[in-house]
């Protein structure tokens, strides 16, 4: 019998050969068979054709019914695309009482109000946010520190609030905050209303401090701490995450910062490399490590949260559950640095203090430093329309898909992964970057890599563990 | 479903009706068969069953085990005397005999389908009317419930109108469902309570179609999505053999990777009987020898947030970690246990056996005394 090879992607993997399909779904080859496949001398009924054809790798009948249920698969993990943007970030004021080491978005002196929004801005920026015909919105306030201005969250609060009695979506809002401003009186209005904090926290005491003074004080870490309890307080136990950022002081103690994570009583931690944006960029000498080490040091913290979750303790790695729900589920994940076409402008978009629009934060933290590269309008001067559906920022989405970038197209993981203009723009000086130089790749590749060899080794307590983070809750042996 | 066989008396067209005991002035009498130890004709009934030689004039049959009766079954009886009794009033596993066609000529199907038979839908509409308010699950069943066409909404109809909140349960091959018409007008006429029960029985269409006798694997998967497409809840059935048994895994993460919409998952041990006994050289394997794969393919859709149940299977074999999945879902008149069961701890829980498997038992079968302290 005779079959047809439908489109895969394949690379060597330790002795076999890893092949994935347009949608995700994948297997190992030995590598015998897989040179008898791609020469069709594939023995009919064989484990691997069986496996080949349940994976729809092949067809050798009905093609035309097994190409509907990868198109209706396909659709289901390009579904981000139909919502088109929810995320919604607005920078209220790049003041900042902050000082650290990595600041990517180049922050301003604290005192300097003409770097707040005023409230003509915050309209125009409620109104387009409006326009967007995603049925889920979320707000998020950046910064600087979006608390230093507190009137203009409010402000907006209310705006969106009150337009949402008419467009009825689902509505929420996220403030980014490194906290220390927070007080009773602010969570008392936010109580409320539908808000979650966002802040950071680097780890134990001496590294956040280290990473993350105040502007008129070396400490932040317990000021930090008292806040989030204090939320916790109001806004309930799960109003509260934190992110944190790996720089070269933090290396080697991912351990302690985990377990920082614990003592506070999250039940997940996001390890993150440096993004070279801002001041992280201009003191890379001292801040930057090389993409193995992170991978060296993710692996390890990986690992011991693998662990943790072996004695019964749920806890989650956040990179790596977005990861294996792209890798292990049929369904679209909403991370907007992981998506083809990148989720630029499409998936979320931040404004400025001043109404400029910016593809990404990326983008907004390039032009902090002078490069407006990525902006796509501003809000009273633009249209909805001419802001989101202008010729510029379709070039710009145009050459961020990955299944046209060279070496992303042919790249067996490509499902899993995405495309990042702005970061190949920042960093290889073009907007199609160079695969093999490229960090963000070689970060991608190698977590992508280390997450499919654990899952290669088929262990029950390993994949239980895995579908804990990606259902969200512990799962009964 | 359970037969009796009886001395037919002037029954000239099947009789349906509910198993009275007793007279009573609360019953509607045109609707119900009395079973008497008298050999007289009692007014009103539609007939009766009687263990004495009935008077010539009396519609009704001579049967001598009248203790297989119980109260409020509803029964039918064919001219021929045979008595079905086709709702069991002490049963948790009720359904309606749609027909006894079938699309389909499954290796293993306990039931082999017939080419002809008489009309049952007047009867089937009856049988409804008759059933008590309080019932908390029907099911559909065949043969191939759709094989009737759009007579098959206006049972639902019934069912919905005289028993609003029944659970309904059918079992179907979905082939018919390919047709988008019929999937959308089925999906306008069924309820929430409604579940759409389909067999798969592989992740491969060479496998499944081998096992059901017609090239209909890709045709039950469109009908899967034209019914997803219309937000019915579907269930998956694979009853497990020899055939199909060392692919469960990969037939787990096909259904969620293809169906991730599905309502529920089943999997189920073969009943040797019927074709499945006729085809037992090919079929049989002893279910113990299939724990492994069936195992990691409870656990794959288990993590993955499915609902999933394995039906029919004796506690005893299956590991401790498995067994919280195990249903009783042995309909009670089939139902039986062995020897080793009485001493079993887990006997009060446990599915047991179908009474037409005797001779094909697996050796895993023993008395569990006690369970080990949770680790």
């Amino acid at each position: 019998m005779s079959y047809q090879i439908l489109p895969y992607r394949f690379e060597r993997f330790d002795d076999e050969v890893f092949m994935s399909n347009e949608v995700g779904e994948y297997l190992y080859l030995p590598s015998d068979d897989f040179g008898k496949f791609v020469n069709h001398e594939l023995k009919p009924d064989s484990d691997s054709y069986n496996t080949l054809k349940s994976k729809q790798i092949i067809s050798d009948n009905n093609t035309e019914d097994v190409l509907e249920m990868l198109s209706i698969k396909y659709r289901t993990k390009k579904h981000f695309l139909t919502q088109f943007t929810s995320l919604h970030m607005i920078v209220v004021s790049l003041r900042c009482n902050s000082n650290c080491s990595y600041c990517q978005v180049s922050k301003k002196d604290i005192n300097d109000l003409n770097f707040d929004m005023d409230k003509e801005t915050a309209k125009n920026v409620v109104d387009k946010i409006f326009e967007s015909p995603s049925p889920n919105i979320k707000i998020e306030f950046q910064g600087g520190e979006p608390l230093l201005d507190f009137e203009i969250i409010k402000f907006i609060i209310e705006k969106a609030e009150w337009k949402n009695i008419f467009k009825k979506k689902n509505l929420e809002f996220v403030i980014c905050t490194n906290l220390t401003l927070m007080d009773e009186k602010m969570l008392k209005w936010l109580k409320g209303h539908k808000v979650y904090i966002s802040t950071s926290i680097d780890g134990p005491l001496e590294l956040h401090d280290k990473n993350r003074p105040l502007f008129n004080s070396e400490h932040s870490y317990e000021e930090v701490v008292d806040k989030i309890n204090l939320t916790r307080k109001y806004l309930g136990n799960d109003s509260v995450s934190a992110l944190m950022t790996t720089t070269s002081f933090s290396l080697n103690k991912f351990p302690d910062i985990i377990e920082t994570y614990r003592e506070l009583g999250f039940n997940s931690i996001f390890l993150r490399s440096l993004n070279p944006y801002g001041f992280a960029k201009r003191d890379k000498h001292f801040l930057a490590y090389p993409m193995e080490d992170f991978l060296e040091n993710y692996k390890q913290g990986l690992d011991y949260i693998i662990n943790l979750n072996l004695q019964g303790i749920y806890f989650a790695e956040d990179f790596a559950t977005i990861l294996l729900s792209r890798i292990l589920t049929p369904f679209s994940t909403g991370f907007v640095d992981l998506q083809s076409p990148a989720g630029i402008a499409i998936a979320g978009v931040i404004y400025d203090y001043d109404g400029d629009v910016y593809v990404s934060d990326e983008g907004r933290m390039l032009a902090s430093v002078g490069d407006k590269k990525f902006k796509i309008g501003n809000v009273k001067e633009n249209s909805y329309q001419e802001i989101f559906n202008g010729d510029y920022l379709h070039s710009l989405i145009e050459q961020s898909v990955a299944e046209s970038l060279p070496q992303c197209s042919t790249c067996a993981y490509l499902p899993y992964c995405g495309a990042d203009p702005v970061r190949n723009y920042n960093e290889q000086g073009d907007l199609i970057g160079h695969r093999p130089t490229s960090e963000i790749c070689k970060k991608n590749m190698g977590v992508i890599k280390y997450l499919l060899s654990l899952l290669k080794k088929n262990d029950s307590n390993l994949n239980r563990i895995f579908w804990s983070w990606i259902i969200r809750k512990p799962i009964e042996e | 479903m359970k037969q009796l066989k009886s001395n037919p008396n002037n029954i000239d067209e099947t009789v349906i009706g509910k198993i009275v005991k007793q007279t009573s002035m609360f019953h509607s009498k045109k609707n119900c068969i009395l079973v008497t130890d008298e050999a007289k004709k009692q007014n009103g009934y539609s007939a009766i069953i009687s263990n004495k030689i009935i008077d010539t004039n009396v519609i009704g049959v001579e049967l001598d085990e009248l203790g297989e009766l119980n109260n409020n079954d509803i029964v039918t009886i064919d001219a021929d005397g045979i008595i079905n009794i086709i709702h069991e009033a002490n049963s948790k596993h009720n359904a309606i005999f749609i027909t006894g066609r079938c699309n389909s000529n499954c290796i293993m199907c306990p039931q082999p389908p017939v080419k002809e038979e008489a009309d049952r839908h007047d009867l089937n509409l009856k049988h409804i009317s008759l059933l008590p308010k309080d019932t908390i699950s029907i099911g559909i069943t065949g043969g191939e419930p759709t094989l009737i066409g759009n007579k098959l909404f206006e049972i639902i109809v019934h069912i919905k109108k005289s028993l609003p909140k029944t659970y309904i349960n059918i079992l179907s091959n979905g082939i018919r469902f390919e047709n988008i018409e019929y999937a959308r007008n089925f999906a306008q006429n069924i309820n929430q309570n409604t579940v759409v029960d389909i067999p798969l029985y592989s992740d491969v269409d060479t496998i499944h179609n081998e096992i059901v006798g017609s090239k209909t694997f890709n045709r039950t998967i469109k009908g899967i999505y034209n019914l997803a497409k219309f937000n019915v809840k579907i269930g998956i059935r694979i009853v497990v053999h020899k055939m199909n048994y060392k692919r469960l895994p990969q037939l787990a993460e096909y259904i969620y990777f293809n169906f991730p919409f599905v309502y529920q998952i089943a999997f189920m041990q073969m009943e040797p009987i019927g074709n499945a006994l006729d085809n037992i050289e090919k079929l049989w394997i002893d279910p113990i020898d299939y724990n492994e794969e069936l195992e990691n393919a409870i656990k794959i859709l288990h993590y993955r947030d499915l609902h999933v149940s394995i039906y029919n299977s004796q506690l005893c074999i299956l590991s401790e970690k498995m067994r919280k999945f195990a249903v009783k879902s042995i309909s009670e008149w089939k139902n039986i246990y062995v020897d080793d069961c009485e001493e079993c701890i887990l006997k009060p829980d446990c599915p047991g056996f179908f009474a037409s498997s005797k001779d094909y038992h697996s050796r895993g079968i023993k008395s569990i005394k006690e369970i080990q302290a949770c680790v």
